[in-house]
Order: structure tokens, then sequence, then C-alpha cells
């Protein structure tokens, strides 16, 4: 009889422990993929996920890719452990996701975290509001400007630059919103921006259109995927860098293409 | 006149690196920063290429300021060091030569004559060659300080002291 309660106790506790590894496991592998997909390097990944499996009290494995996350979780003694896969969907870059997990990494270690709170704020900071588009609109065109000053264009080509540059943000976010292909986003994007400041070169706006048309394309270029894939190679984890160097090239020729196809139809 | 130039074209760095930062939706908080370190980026730059380093090396140097002080920035802005090195290295990618070596290689399919193909040639193959290195360059030197001060400033931070590690 008291054997048989000492086995109810130690199977309840086996439970227990069960069911915690499993949270504990979803709960890291959600911020794994959202860190992935708003565009942190694989170290990045890794040491933040490290850090709050620390924090709770876990030690975890690893295997990042671009497009999916795999993790082991493994209780202290060794005996419960969870596995998951689980598949990472691109949204686009969001840093105010890196920082905040970042930030929450840092809780768990200090404060002691639990997974409700943990999920609670995972699901606040995905909810973050993202700037309002016209502002969006409105700098990056300066951006493209302010490009096309620093290749030496004058104030008449910062001008189509910055209209350009509008016109082809919007495009692509207007062809994101109805799920085109992303590389087919970027060459509407690139189309639209070079036809615009190729018009312009067109009917003779501007002393030196080029400087215009090479600059309104510039808001497109594959920065977060080439950088990291240096962070990453350097890091050793080569597969990642080389996945993301390749979706850059892709990126690149997407725009390349945009461009090209204006050029033949204005013929320059 | 040539130092109005360069504080110009810094300012208009600055500016670049605010339109992508915004695209990149970072904290509200760190903007400003974000602009003052495309601004201290495209200075260094502009004042080497002045001191005619080449823009490779120049780009190289801006990089890697902009990578020390995102570090500096991370720990007293508390976000982490890629939120502002990115947005404000990538003012400095060299659109203009990638967009020149594209012109070239679709010039360089339609030429028959030698002499025209030779010198279209080497012209992509300048341009295309300065865009290679300037952007490997800007990572490099974005990454580098990174890899430098990582071991180091984990091992100051204050969790590391009191925390028990469990596993």
């Amino acid at each position: 009889m008291r054997l048989q309660k000492k086995n109810t106790a130690e199977t309840l506790k086996m439970k227990r422990l069960k069911e915690d590894a499993q949270s504990v496991g979803n709960i890291l592998i959600e911020i794994g993929a959202a860190l992935m997909s708003s565009g942190a390097s694989t170290h990045r990944i890794r040491i933040t996920m490290e850090r709050i499996a620390k924090g709770l009290g876990y030690g975890i494995e690893l295997l990042i890719t671009q497009r999916a996350l795999m993790l082991t979780i493994i209780e202290k003694d060794q005996q419960h452990f969870f596995s998951r896969l689980k598949r990472i969907s691109p949204h686009g870059v969001n840093f105010r996701v890196v920082s905040g997990i970042s930030h929450l990494s840092w809780k768990v270690m200090e404060e002691n975290w639990t997974v409700a709170q943990i999920s609670d704020e995972l699901n606040r900071l995905k909810s973050l509001p993202h700037y309002p588009r016209l502002v969006i609109l409105g700098l990056v065109g300066l951006a493209g400007a302010a490009f096309c000053h620093n290749f030496g264009g004058g104030y008449i080509e910062m001008t189509v630059a910055f209209i350009a540059t509008v016109v082809g943000l919007f495009v692509r976010q207007e062809a994101t919103r109805v799920k085109f292909n992303p590389y087919l986003c970027v060459f509407f994007a690139a189309f639209a921006a070079s036809l615009i400041a190729g018009l312009a070169g067109h009917f003779k706006i501007g002393a030196e259109p080029d400087k215009a048309l090479a600059t309104s394309v510039l808001f497109l270029v594959p920065g977060i995927p080439l950088i990291n894939s240096v962070t990453d190679l350097m890091d050793g984890n080569i597969q990642n860098g080389m996945v993301r160097a390749m979706n850059g090239l892709m990126i690149a020729f997407s725009i390349a293409m945009g461009l090209f196809s204006v050029k033949m139809i204005l013929n320059f | 006149m040539i130092l109005l130039e360069i504080l110009m074209k810094s300012f208009w760095s600055g500016v670049a690196a605010i339109g992508f930062a915004v695209l990149f939706n970072v904290p509200r908080r760190v903007i400003f920063s974000i602009w003052a370190l495309g601004a201290l980026g495209g200075l260094i730059k502009f004042s080497a290429m002045q001191c005619e380093s080449g823009i490779v090396f120049a780009s190289f140097l801006g990089a890697t300021a902009i990578g020390f002080a995102s570090i500096q920035m991370a720990h007293t802005k508390n976000s982490p060091p890629l939120v502002f090195s990115i947005p404000s290295v990538i003012p400095m990618v060299p659109g203009f030569f990638a967009y020149k070596m594209m012109l070239g290689l679709i010039a360089l399919t339609g030429i028959e004559n030698t002499d025209a193909y030779m010198k279209t040639l080497m012209e992509t193959v300048n341009n295309g060659s300065k865009a290679m290195f300037v952007l490997i360059s800007l990572s490099t030197g974005v990454a580098i300080p990174m890899l430098l001060t990582r071991k180091e400033s984990i091992k100051k931070s204050k969790f590391n002291k009191n925390k028990k590690v469990v596993v």
C-alpha cells in the first residue's frame, strides 16, 4: 500500500516534470522562430535561447536553419526531455522584436520570470505596432534622396529619387500584402522605382538622370541578409551564412532584373 | 568648402540610416542614435576618401567605427548591437557601382567589336570588384567589433556574477 502511494507520487512528479519541459520547450521554440524571422544572426538566436533556458533551469541542444528550428530540451537529471521541430515563416525584419526578446532573456535571468510571464511578454512584443505607413514611406523616400545626394546628385535628382523610392516602396508593400513571391515583390518594386526615375531621364529632367536611376532602387538592397551572412560565416555557421548570402544574391538579382526591364522598355 | 561638403554628406548618410531604421521597425528611443551612427560612419568614410585612401578601405574604416560605436550604444541604450549597426551601415552600400556593373554586363551581351568590348569589360570588372569588395568590407567591418568584444562583454555583465547556474 505504502509502496503504491510512493509510486503514484513519483508518477505525478514525473508527469509534472514532463509537462514543464514541454511548456518550456514550446515557448523557447516560439522565441527562436520569432528571432529568426525578424532578422537576428544565428549566434544571437543560440545565445538568447540558451540564456532563457538556463534561467529556467534547463539545458538545450539546438539546430538552427533559415527555415526550420529544432530543439531538444533536457531536464537537469537527464531523464525527461522534449524535442520539437518548428517551421519558420519569414515575416520581414522587425528589430523591435529582436530588442524586446533580448530584454526578456535578461529578465528571465535577473527576475526569475515564469513561463506564463514569458509567454505574455512574447505575445505583447509580437503585437507591437509598426510605424505608420505614411511615416515609413516618407522617411524611406528621404533615404533615397539622401543616397542620391551622396552619389553626387543635385536637388532635382534628389526629388526624382524621392518620388521613385516612395512609389517603389508602396508597390512592394502592396505586392507583399497580396502575397506574391518575395523575389517577385522586389522585382515589381525595382521596376516601378526605376521606371519613374527612367521616365524622368527620358524627358530630360535633371542634369544627371542616371544618378537618380541608380539610387532609386537602393532602398531594396538586401542589407540584412548580406551582413548577417558574413556574421554567420565568421561565427562558423557556414551553412546558414551560405543560405543567407544566396538569399541576398537572389534579391540583388531581382533588383537587376527590374532595372533591366526598364532599360529594355525605355532603351537608354 | 570641402569640409562643408563632407558634413553635408554625413548628415544625409544619417538621414538614409533613419529611413532604413524605420523600415526595419526599430524601437523609437534608438532612432536618434542611429542617425548619429550613420552620420559618424559617413563622416569617417568621406574624410578617408578625401585623404585618397580608396573607397574600399574608407568604407571599411567607417563600418568598423560604426561597429565599435554600436556596441557602446548597446550598453547605454539596452538594445542588441545589430539594431544600431545594420541600419547605419546600409547608407554606405555601393549601389552606384553595382548599378554600373549591371549596365556593363548587359552592354557586354550586345557588343561585337573587340576594342569596345575590351573597354566595357574593363570598366565592368572595375565597377564590379569595387562593389563586391566594398560590400565585403562593410559586413566584416561591422562584424569584427562584435566578435572582438563579445567574450569580454558577456563576462563583464553584472548578471553573470550573482546568478546561480542550474544546468
